[in-house]
């Protein structure tokens, strides 16, 4: 390993500063654009524009799109099926939110 | 190197067919996929699932692998006999379920590593491909924004076609208020592009370490805080901690266990900032001696009060 002279990287949060286009957030979460297409007729993400080339997707579509990408991929689950999981995922992290309010959970 | 049971990782006999094999896969998979499990070991589980069903759901794969697994026991020691792949043909190419294919174990890049990973996965336009990695902070870290030196691994094909991990070092900037699971982008951090075109971007997902008092929930801070019964009957001021340092904090008298008082904008930093919530607890004071046990028959005396009055009630 050699070493790297460290120069400070400034990043952006993408959460709060950053809007992605379709291909920015298909390179992001390296999946095919009619994936995307596909999530978004199902209600997974919601992107702002009315055609997809002018869709311009919140920070937060990152996590939803990569989390979508690994279920379609890794459980072959389809367009629907992926909508549904990630409905429940919400509520699980919702309902594991409210036990860590509460002291239950760590 | 030890030999791996790929059907054992599965649990299947060796002569399962191909249905077996996708139905067995697919259900564990469902199990320790770690977006869904929380199992602590869920990561590693998925990515042996991962390896075993990429050999065995492919044919070519998996006769090669029948033919030299048919000489060793699961946990032996395993080096590939010089030729034991010749007379396969393997397509190449991806193996789909495990995702990059620097997870895969030392045996499984013994025997077929050298065939896969050379080919780029589908077209990509020449911009390099955009990295993802985590970072581990500290709560105080978002309080106070912070400088993290972060180690990446970055699989790379040496001259041979075997895959081989580069590490490099970054020193980034973690910005105040940044929050779990956000993500920071670093422009141009990622894979190299081809010919000349620009590079990829790394994606940084903050992680929070663990904190043995305080407990977040998105911008919004938990911590639990004791009180004895007299301070929470008859009022107190109470020193508490925060991420942001000690606080002193006025107990209203009548506070009950459970109670939550909110501490604005003392929670994670931003706009809006988040808000700390401190917990109320009592503890009872343990009637270790005489002059204690005193002290709690006086308050039994005191007191005309039954906790279980209302259990009555409701049992007639």
């Amino acid at each position: 390993m050699n070493p790297v002279t460290m120069t400070l990287i400034q990043g952006t949060v993408v959460e709060e500063e950053v809007h992605l286009s379709l291909t920015e957030l298909c390179r992001a979460c390296r999946a095919e654009e009619e994936h995307v297409l596909s999530w978004v007729f199902e209600g997974v993400l919601e992107p702002l524009g009315d055609s997809p080339r002018d869709w311009r997707f919140g920070g937060e579509s990152l996590r939803r799109a990569r989390l979508a990408m690994r279920l379609a991929r890794d459980l072959d689950i389809n367009p629907p099926g992926v909508a549904l999981a990630l409905d429940l995922l919400d509520e699980v992290a919702e309902l594991r939110a409210r036990l860590k309010r509460a002291g239950r959970l760590r | 190197m030890k030999f791996k049971d790929y059907y054992e990782t599965l649990g299947l006999a060796r002569g399962a067919t191909q249905d077996e094999i996708k139905r067995a896969y697919r259900k564990l998979a469902r199990k320790y996929h770690p977006d869904v499990s929380k199992l602590a070991d869920a990561d590693a589980r998925f990515k042996e699932l991962g390896e075993a069903y990429a050999v065995l759901k492919d044919p070519e794969k998996r006769a090669a692998y029948d033919q030299v697994g048919s000489q060793w026991q699961p946990g032996q020691d395993f080096q590939p006999p010089p030729g034991w792949d010749a007379g396969f043909e393997f397509s190449g190419g991806d193996f789909g379920g495990t995702g990059a294919g620097a997870d895969n174990s030392e045996f499984f890049e013994a025997l077929f590593g050298r065939h896969f990973g050379t080919g780029q996965r589908g077209h990509r336009p020449a911009t390099g491909q955009d990295h993802h990695a985590k970072v581990m902070i500290d709560l105080a870290d978002a309080y106070h924004g912070a400088r993290r030196s972060i180690v990446l691994r970055m699989p790379m094909l040496d001259a041979q076609g075997h895959l081989t991990s580069q590490e490099r070092t970054l020193d980034v900037s973690i910005p105040k208020g940044v929050r779990a699971g956000q993500h920071l982008r670093l422009s141009g951090q990622g894979a190299p592009g081809e010919g000349g075109a620009a590079a990829g971007d790394l994606y940084l997902e903050i992680v929070f370490n663990p904190h043995p008092l305080f407990r977040v929930d998105g911008r919004d801070v938990y911590v639990d805080l004791p009180l004895a019964p007299w301070e929470a009957a008859l009022g107190a001021t109470v020193t508490a901690p925060t991420p942001g340092g000690a606080v002193a904090l006025a107990i209203p008298p009548g506070s009950a266990a459970g109670r939550r008082m909110r501490l604005k904008a003392r929670g994670i930093p931003g706009s809006p900032p988040g808000d700390l919530y401190v917990v109320l607890s009592i503890v009872l004071p343990p009637a270790g001696n005489d002059a204690e046990r005193d002290a709690y028959r006086t308050l039994g005396k005191a007191f005309d009060f039954n906790p279980r009055a209302h259990l009555m009630e409701e049992t007639s």
